[in-house]
């Protein structure tokens, strides 16, 4: 039976290997908050991280993810306050809501490896994530809130 | 209307009621009524009595607002709380939302959940604010006697009452522990005499306060429609059907499906309502297996009546009916307008055209359907939950056989993952319904975004032949022939399918149904003394393209042609588009707004918004809505916002890089009786290479009147706007043999965060009564960027989208 590592948890699931991970995720363990978009990894509202990478989970294979170290947005902070959705809310980014978690993940995995990014940077990393509401008008902002958060703290850490 | 009693006290009557259960007392404004709530979870937390309609406060100071209209990404929720805890002096960190479960119980009390036409706080503000007045009266008599002061001494402030002489102070949830309370007022006299406060006096209404909702869509916990489980569970996938309407099933062959582990069943869909024409879902105890089985069946299709259809035959047929000019329903008829063109010295006739759009919401359509000890639980996000019941309750009481009153149906309502306009239909209801009582299972239908392509609700595809007479350098005649499908005949509305609901007669003796949701945003807010609109229903494409009501509806297309042509008018006539546009938003005549309306009867449009505001079944006789007195100041407000945003951008005085332009437009949608006052203008860039252009930024200015909530308004502007971009840019859905082409994200092209343009937003409170802010902006940015394109590089587009491949021809047309 296939474990895989979620959020620092393990999970069994009786799914085929083959099975799309974004559909594990979401109906075999219920972590609801990663969505189901496109099922062709070009909306991005299914982005986990994978490894620390942002990947779409519609096209990761099951089989593929086990023994892989996997973060959901609800495994992203503790307490739902990582700089991003720190930022996120601060901004009122979110609309509809969908592609919001897709969008956040995206974000921190950014910020993760480049805490200072450029407007360029952040549009080129976040312009595979489709948002239908187009809150993208806030989107740019709210990434350098971030970063500018997870400065501050560094700073006071 | 019956008069329904319940307790003793009849329906019209307006409560306001403390109930002490256990020992607390809670206070519920609105009517009495014993709901119980079917919710598990409210059922374990609420004892038995109420909700009542609007909010109820309980012993602990918590206020609960009761949301009927839909969550979809504009925080409705948030906005109608502001404007009742405003009234009530409640505290804001105090105030809590939810939403009741739609039935035929709740519908009696609730009304009508209907959410459309960005009419939520428009038609809600009044009415919400003087309940909220109402709450804070009697709390304040309360705790008067509490206190034992006067009540002209004590007012009420952050969820307390405070008696000004002693200087002391009671708190709302320890009134309703010590105070029985039973007010009466009625509805709606009383109520409607209750003062409101003036915008002065506002602390909650004009703030930006952050979204209640906001928090759980960061942290993965928001639940949406497709995020629902129920106890043993399988799940549908739906095999594309052969064309998007009336093809019909005629074999399914599962032999490769059953080989798929955990396949249930092939189930042939009854097409009892003609909604989910040639479906056949694949059954499956998990969603991947669903959609393997859903690729395995192999299904044979009676292809149908429209299965020879394309986009091009579509237009072809359009021009065809245009021709018979006389067939045209006259529905703006102002003026002698064929006298006008007699008597202009330059006439202009033009051609445009729309393309086909569809929702795309991000979340797919899905629902979750459950029949247990005699009860149907539908679970969705919808704009409806009425509707959702009420077409669900005809399907099953044909399908099962039994008398509507017999069937005992339930919708809980989920957040929806992008409206639009596109979450009011209800066939995936009807599918997981069947599917139900096929498998004796709870089933959670999910749409790939595959199926969810080829069963789009479209925007239909328009024709129109505007012209213009110009005498002296002025618009003297306007007439607009529209040919598309008109949406309405889905929806029932016309004498030609037994309604009168939103049903409008033309204005000629023939008195043909018009179908006002296809043809509005033609009746513009130009005063133009001859003025004509006559409209032609495509019926096979209502039926074959399930057209829909898509953001701002018939407003998306017939503002990128209404502004479109009046640039081409005022260069036409030798005059700035700008200065042409300005003179002719004077005002007059029909174009006044209230007080003193003036349009004369028999000439615009009769507007139809009481029919579909008229939203609390119990209220329909004595109801009053007095969302008209958003129409004060009619065009002139109009002309103010263009001002701003002309002058804001820099139109007519700043210097543009070469092929680079700005283009101007302005609109009043959704409704003439609910018009939202907004102009745009674009900065455009086009690359005379290829014709490809670049929209470098967009200046919006809105006035909406009161505006509520100015962070939310100014987000939902942006998202807006950049709808509009995206519409004018990409987006572009076509028919081939009676099938829609586009199957995902990659056909079908969205606007993405590398194309979005730098945004201006103005919004101009003026305090007149508020309008919806979620839709209009989206409008003007069409036509806006196509005059923009024009006067970059002088090429005139004159259909949406616009290819860079057109851009390139009208240059070369221009040389």
């Amino acid at each position: 039976m296939p474990t895989l590592s979620i959020n620092g948890q393990s999970y069994f699931t009786d799914s085929p290997p083959d099975t799309p991970l974004m559909w594990v995720i979401r109906e075999d363990l219920r972590l609801t908050g990663t969505k189901f978009g496109c099922g062709l990894g070009i909306c991005g509202s299914c982005t986990v991280h994978v490894n620390g990478q942002p990947v779409r989970s519609c096209m990761v294979k099951l089989g593929d993810a086990e023994g892989a170290v996997i973060t959901t947005i609800e495994g992203l902070h503790p307490s739902d306050s990582h700089p991003v959705q720190q930022a996120w809310i601060e901004a009122q980014v979110p609309q509809c809501g969908y592609c919001q978690s897709g969008q956040i993940m995206q974000a921190a995995a950014l910020l993760a490896v480049n805490p200072s990014p450029t407007n360029e940077e952040i549009v080129a990393h976040m312009n595979g994530n489709l948002c239908r509401c187009a809150t993208y008008s806030l989107i740019v902002g709210a990434v350098q809130r971030a970063a500018q958060l997870m400065k501050e703290g560094a700073n006071h850490g | 209307m019956a008069k329904t009693t319940t307790q003793g006290i009849t329906r019209r009557e307006f409560l306001v009621r403390s109930t002490v259960i256990a020992g607390s007392g809670f206070l519920s404004i609105g009517l009495p009524g014993l709901i119980a709530s079917r919710d598990a979870e409210a059922a374990a937390s609420t004892p038995a009595f109420t909700p009542a309609i609007w909010f109820t406060i309980t012993p602990d100071g918590i206020t609960t607002m009761h949301i009927v209209k839909t969550e979809m990404g504009q925080h409705i929720g948030t906005g109608l709380a502001q404007v009742i805890a405003d009234e009530l002096e409640v505290k804001w960190e105090d105030v809590r939302l939810d939403t009741p479960l739609e039935s035929v119980e709740n519908f009696a009390v609730y009304g009508l959940a209907y959410t459309v036409n960005s009419g939520s706080v428009t038609t809600e503000f009044d009415r919400i604010a003087r309940a909220g007045a109402a709450g804070r009266i009697v709390l304040v008599e309360a705790g008067a006697k509490l206190l034992g002061a006067k009540v002209a001494d004590c007012r009420a402030e952050s969820s307390r009452v405070i008696d000004r002489v002693s200087g002391r102070s009671v708190g709302y949830g320890e009134i309703l522990q010590k105070v029985k309370i039973d007010r009466k007022f009625s509805y709606p006299d009383d109520l409607k005499s209750i003062p409101l406060k003036n915008r002065s006096q506002y602390k909650i209404i004009g703030k930006s306060l952050p979204a209640l909702d906001i928090p759980a869509k960061t942290n993965g916990q928001a639940k949406y429609g497709i995020d629902v489980f129920l106890p043993n569970m399988a799940y549908g996938a739906l095999v594309a059907p052969r064309t998007r309407y009336a093809s019909k099933v005629l074999s399914i062959d599962d032999s490769e499906a059953r080989k798929i582990p955990g396949f249930i069943k092939a189930v042939k869909i009854d097409d009892a309502m003609g909604k989910c024409s040639g479906w056949v879902v694949a059954v499956a105890e998990k969603f991947p297996a669903a959609m393997k089985a859903a690729k395995a069946l192999k299904v044979k299709w009676d292809a149908g009546p429209y299965a020879n259809l394309s986009s091009a035959a579509l237009l072809e047929q359009y021009k065809q009916l245009s021709k018979d000019e006389k067939a045209g329903a006259p529905w703006v008829l102002e003026g002698d307008v064929d006298r006008g063109f007699g008597e202009s010295d330059k006439v202009l006739e033009l051609e445009y055209t729309t393309d086909m759009v569809c929702h795309a919401t991000m979340e797919p359509l899905n629902a979750t359907v459950q029949y247990t000890n005699g009860e149907w639980h539908v679970h969705v996000g919808t704009q409806s939950t009425s509707f959702a019941r009420m077409t669900l309750t005809g399907y099953l009481s044909q399908v099962l056989k039994k008398k509507p009153e017999e069937l005992k149906i339930f919708v809980h309502q989920y957040l929806v993952g992008g409206g639009f306009g596109g979450k009011q239909d209800y066939d995936d209801i009807l599918a997981a319904a069947y599917c139900v009582k096929e498998t004796g299972r709870p089933v959670k239908l999910i749409h790939t975004r595959e199926t969810n392509f080829a069963t789009s609700f479209a925007r239909t595809p328009t024709y129109h032949k505007v012209k213009a007479g110009i005498k002296n350098g002025e618009l003297l005649a306007m007439n607009q022939d529209i040919v598309c499908g008109w949406m309405g005949a889905r929806f029932g509305v016309g004498k030609k399918y037994g309604s009168d609901w939103l049903q409008q007669d033309s204005w000629d003796e023939k008195k043909q149904d018009i179908d006002q949701w296809s043809i509005g945003g033609s009746d513009h807010w130009y005063h133009v003394k001859n003025h004509r609109v006559r409209a032609w229903n495509h019926e096979a494409t209502t039926w074959a393209v399930q057209a829909s009501a898509l953001r701002t509806v018939s407003n998306s297309y017939n503002i990128f042609v209404v502004e479109s042509f009046m640039d081409e008018v005022a260069r036409a006539a030798g005059r700035d588009p700008l200065e042409f546009r300005l003179a002719m938003l004077n005002g007059k005549g029909g174009n006044r707004g209230i007080p003193n309306t003036g349009y004369k009867p028999g000439t615009r449009s009769d507007y139809y918004m009481d029919q579909l505001w008229i939203s609390l079944p119990w209220a329909k006789e004595g109801s009053w809505v007095p969302y008209e007195s958003a129409t004060v100041g009619g065009a002139l407000r109009l002309a103010n916002c263009l001002r701003v945003a002309a002058g804001k951008s820099g139109y007519g005085s700043r210097k543009l890089p070469a092929n680079t332009g700005l283009g101007i437009a302005v609109t009043a949608a959704e409704e003439r009786q609910s018009p939202t006052w907004v102009a745009g203008v674009a900065e455009v860039t086009v690359d005379p290479n290829t014709g490809s252009f670049t929209i470098n930024r967009l200046t919006i200015a809105m006035d909406p009147g009161t505006v509520v909530n100015p962070m939310g308004a100014e987000a939902q502007i942006r998202g807006s706007a950049l709808w509009g971009a995206s519409q004018i840019m990409s987006e572009r859905l076509t028919l081939k043999n009676g099938a829609f082409e586009q199957t995902n994200y990659h056909d079908y092209v969205p606007i993405r965060l590398a194309q979005v343009p730098e945004i201006d937003v103005t919004i101009i409170d003026s305090g007149h009564h508020p309008s919806g802010v979620g839709e209009p902006a989206s409008t003007v940015v069409a036509p806006a960027v196509a005059n923009a394109i024009f006067n970059a590089v002088g090429a005139r587009v004159r259909h949406m989208p616009i290819s860079p491949e057109a851009v390139l021809k009208a240059m070369k047309q221009k040389a």
